[in-house]
């Protein structure tokens, strides 16, 4: 019974934070640009104006345009279900983590079609692009997932932190395992160095050219759906490569705190590299790949679990 | 050419005389029509000098430049547009300042006050040049773009995510700029001339004084010269300041963007509070300013010159943004001196041409010409890092030269100024050249031609075969003027 408790008031405090979340990273990304930034509450000031006015749609959109956002928000928040909160699940919760690619790549074909539907300049560009690199992310994913599957001949998402302090040599692959996921994580929510979230260059946008159309609520569920993605997908990495503890109620507050330290991470992360070319973005994702697979192999070659 | 067309030709004379000039390596400064039919053309020689070559509209026509001189190509279909002269020859006379608001017979610089003149009311719809295929898309950007900028409007062809053609569409806005300087006096130019444009406007101030100081036959004195040095710097610096601070922003190198847009400010404000105005407006026409703020400016310099070096470090390690600058946007050394490129355009492609070395003004100063050969992001980038030193270089020597009392400077100008001056300067955005004609005191003829406006065809040109992603990264590499071409 505690543990139902736990997921489900995790589920509604991660979703309740993610703007605080995105917040946070903007504010370390100000501070270090050498400006005080805006309120770390300016996301939710945001989403309540935007819900609050008027939306209008492009004259030859389709429905896809409109229903979009709401897939997408519905998707991420999915996602964030299936997330172990208080470190394991509730008997018969599902938390597989193919599930989980299967539902980001659903929400990467929805906002690109919604990109196409729209019609605009820009919206088409940012398109291609979306699901050019995501075709690049999915199997950087499966190859950094790679070592979950290897240690428990399974797709679950469950924490493999225990295996790894029994001997220091476990702790190379599970380095690798980190380094590769955090590759992925940044790469699959836009972020620098692979894109810009904060730029108003349409030229160089990825994510962002998707939803330059919209605005009002369809804008808001968009806003929404990005900071959930942060918060669902950097507490995804945690669960599986974090330390975890006995009690659901801690494992809860730890995450907590891993997803504010995540934020202050990025941060500092976008404010100290620039954005690649697009075209070595292959070369990026393929060093994700490569990270996952020697992970992999350094742990079938010490023989063990 | 062969020998057969140059006899037949009757403008053979003002082709090859234009001609021989640019292979002589001269500096072409301004193609200037008149309403008498007149178009002058004029080169800035090696030994300063300035010579004109002319010739006369017949049935209002003239002959092309363009076929042999592509830098002049614009300014044909300019006067073709607001003069109504045809050049004969010329490629491509697609409207350039013309909008199709204008009726048909309708010319600007041709108009008379009293004319009535009945608005056609069109949707706006200039033909662009645009690649044709499988595969291509067109991608039309602006005019109004996201983030303060001027109005452009942009039309791309692209293939995947490179770009095969770009066709500039500027000359959004016309403001009349030159028609409303005729008829004008001197005193009352002043505060136009200013405003031509906020990036280079000591450069035009300058060019304005100097033409006018030509005519009367002033002699400056020394100390005023001093001070027109360290405000033709100060704008250097400014200009150049917004530009590199500019460039990072183009790959989300957003540390060193805002920590040099907040340099930029503090030697802006600094230089507000000196001279008088943000944007240095009129600042050149008050001729006493500079001895008596010696001490203010040299603290500014001084605090500057700190945050220049943190920056500059900051900027040199990240090496991330370097291998971004690099390969990017070429303009290559010939491409370059063919399209007429000047300014940090024309030195990054490894053309040592600064008309500083030229201008009387400085010619107690030694002008440094940066070594850059690359022609891409990061020449142009590293030419206005050498340049800032250099012009921080160049106040510092004429602050120690602003000494002693003032000598009564008092000048008037005189009142029946008559004859036609052509002056130039380097601006931040390169060679800034005007023609003025003056009657009596009354400006008959004002014509600008500013770095910007040269350095737009070249910037198209160097954006062919780039990614589109980088578009944004080499336009703010040029970083150009919109208003320049504002005719």
């Amino acid at each position: 019974m505690e543990l139902w408790g736990v997921q489900i008031i995790g589920v509604v405090v991660a979703i309740l934070l993610s703007p605080l979340f995105v917040g946070i990273a903007q504010t370390v990304k100000a501070r270090m640009q050498g400006r005080r930034g805006p309120s770390l509450w300016l996301g939710y000031h945001v989403l309540k104006k935007l819900w609050a006015k008027e939306t209008t749609v492009p004259e030859y959109s389709s429905w896809i345009f409109q229903l979009a956002p709401t897939v997408s928000l519905s998707a991420l928040i999915v996602i964030a279900l299936f997330i172990p909160w208080g470190g394991q699940v509730p008997a018969g919760w599902p938390h597989d983590v193919l599930t989980v690619f299967f539902l980001l790549a659903l929400e990467r074909f929805w906002v690109g079609l919604a990109g196409l539907d729209a019609a605009g300049t820009f919206g088409g560009l940012g398109a291609s692009r979306i699901t050019t690199l995501g075709s690049g992310i999915e199997p950087a994913m499966f190859a950094v997932f790679g070592l979950l599957w290897y240690l428990t001949r399974g797709s679950l998402i469950t924490p493999i932190m225990p295996h790894w302090w029994s001997h220091p040599l476990n702790m190379l692959p599970w380095g690798l395992a980190v380094l590769g996921y955090a590759l992925v994580a940044i790469a699959e929510l836009g972020r620098l160095p692979v894109d810009n979230p904060d730029t108003h260059l349409e030229l160089t946008m990825m994510h962002e050219a998707t939803i330059l159309e919209y605005n009002g609520r369809l804008l808001a569920e968009s806003q929404a759906a990005i900071a959930v993605k942060f918060t669902s997908i950097t507490a995804l990495g945690w669960v599986w490569l974090g330390p975890s503890l006995t009690s659901p109620w801690l494992n809860l507050v730890l995450r907590v705190a891993e997803l504010a330290l995540s934020s202050v991470l990025l941060g500092v992360i976008e404010s100290l590299v620039v954005k690649l070319r697009y075209f070595r973005l292959p070369t990026y994702l393929g060093i994700a790949i490569g990270m996952g697979m020697l992970a992999v192999y350094l742990v079938a070659f010490q023989g063990g679990k | 050419m062969s020998e057969a067309s140059r006899v037949e030709n009757p403008y053979n004379e003002w082709i090859n005389d234009n001609i021989s000039h640019k292979k002589a390596g001269d500096v072409w400064l301004a193609l200037t029509g008149y309403r008498d039919g007149q178009i002058k053309s004029h080169w800035l020689r090696a030994n300063g000098r300035i010579d004109e070559v002319k010739t006369a509209c017949m049935d209002a026509q003239f002959a092309s430049l363009t076929p042999s001189l592509p830098e002049v190509a614009w300014d044909e279909r300019e006067i073709h547009d607001l003069f109504g002269y045809h050049p004969k020859g010329h490629p491509d006379l697609r409207p350039l300042v013309r909008t199709p608001r204008w009726p048909a017979s309708f010319y600007p610089m041709q108009k008379q006050s009293d004319d009535h003149i009945e608005w056609t009311d069109v949707e706006p719809d200039n033909p662009a040049k645009v690649v044709e295929g499988e595969g291509i898309t067109i991608m039309k950007v602006g005019p109004t773009h996201a983030g303060i900028i001027e109005s452009g409007h942009f039309v791309f062809s692209i293939i995947g995510e490179n770009i095969l053609h770009l066709d500039a569409h500027l000359f959004q806005n016309h403001r009349g700029v030159e028609k409303a300087l005729e008829s004008l006096s001197v005193q009352e130019a002043k505060p136009l001339i200013s405003r031509i444009c906020g990036a280079d406007t000591v450069s035009h101030q300058y060019n304005f004084l100097s033409a006018v100081e030509q005519l009367a036959g002033r002699k400056v004195p020394e100390m005023i010269e001093w001070q027109r040095i360290i405000l033709l710097e100060s704008e250097r610096i400014l200009s150049h300041l917004n530009d590199l601070a500019q460039i990072p922003a183009g790959v989300g190198f957003t540390v060193a963007h805002q920590r040099g847009l907040a340099m930029k400010e503090m030697w802006q404000k600094g230089l507000s509070a000196i001279f008088g105005h943000r944007f240095l407006f009129d600042a050149m026409y008050q001729e006493k300013l500079a001895v008596s703020k010696k001490e203010q400016l040299q603290q500014l310099l001084a605090s500057f010159i700190t945050q220049w070096h943190k920056w500059r470090k900051l900027a040199d390690r990240q090496q991330g943004f370097h291998d971004r600058m690099r390969g990017v946007g070429v303009v290559k050394r010939d491409d370059a001196e063919q399209l007429g490129a000047v300014g940090v355009a024309l030195r990054a492609a490894g053309v040592s041409v600064d008309v500083r070395t030229l201008m009387p003004l400085y010619r107690h100063n030694r002008i440094h010409i940066p070594q850059v050969t690359g022609g891409d992001v990061e020449a142009r980038f590293q030419v206005r890092l050498q340049e800032v030193e250099h012009s921080i270089a160049l106040i510092r020597n004429a602050l120690e030269h602003l000494q002693g009392n003032q000598q009564d400077t008092s000048w008037s100008i005189p009142d029946d100024l008559t004859g036609e001056a052509v002056s130039y300067s380097e601006s931040p955005h390169g060679l800034n050249a005007h023609v003025m004609q003056i009657q009596n005191g009354v400006i008959l003829r004002y014509h600008v031609k500013s770095g910007a406006y040269r350095n737009w065809p070249v910037l198209a040109f160097a954006v062919a075969g780039n990614a589109v992603a980088d578009f944004p990264l080499i336009n703010k590499s040029f970083e150009l003027c919109y208003s320049c071409a504002d005719r």
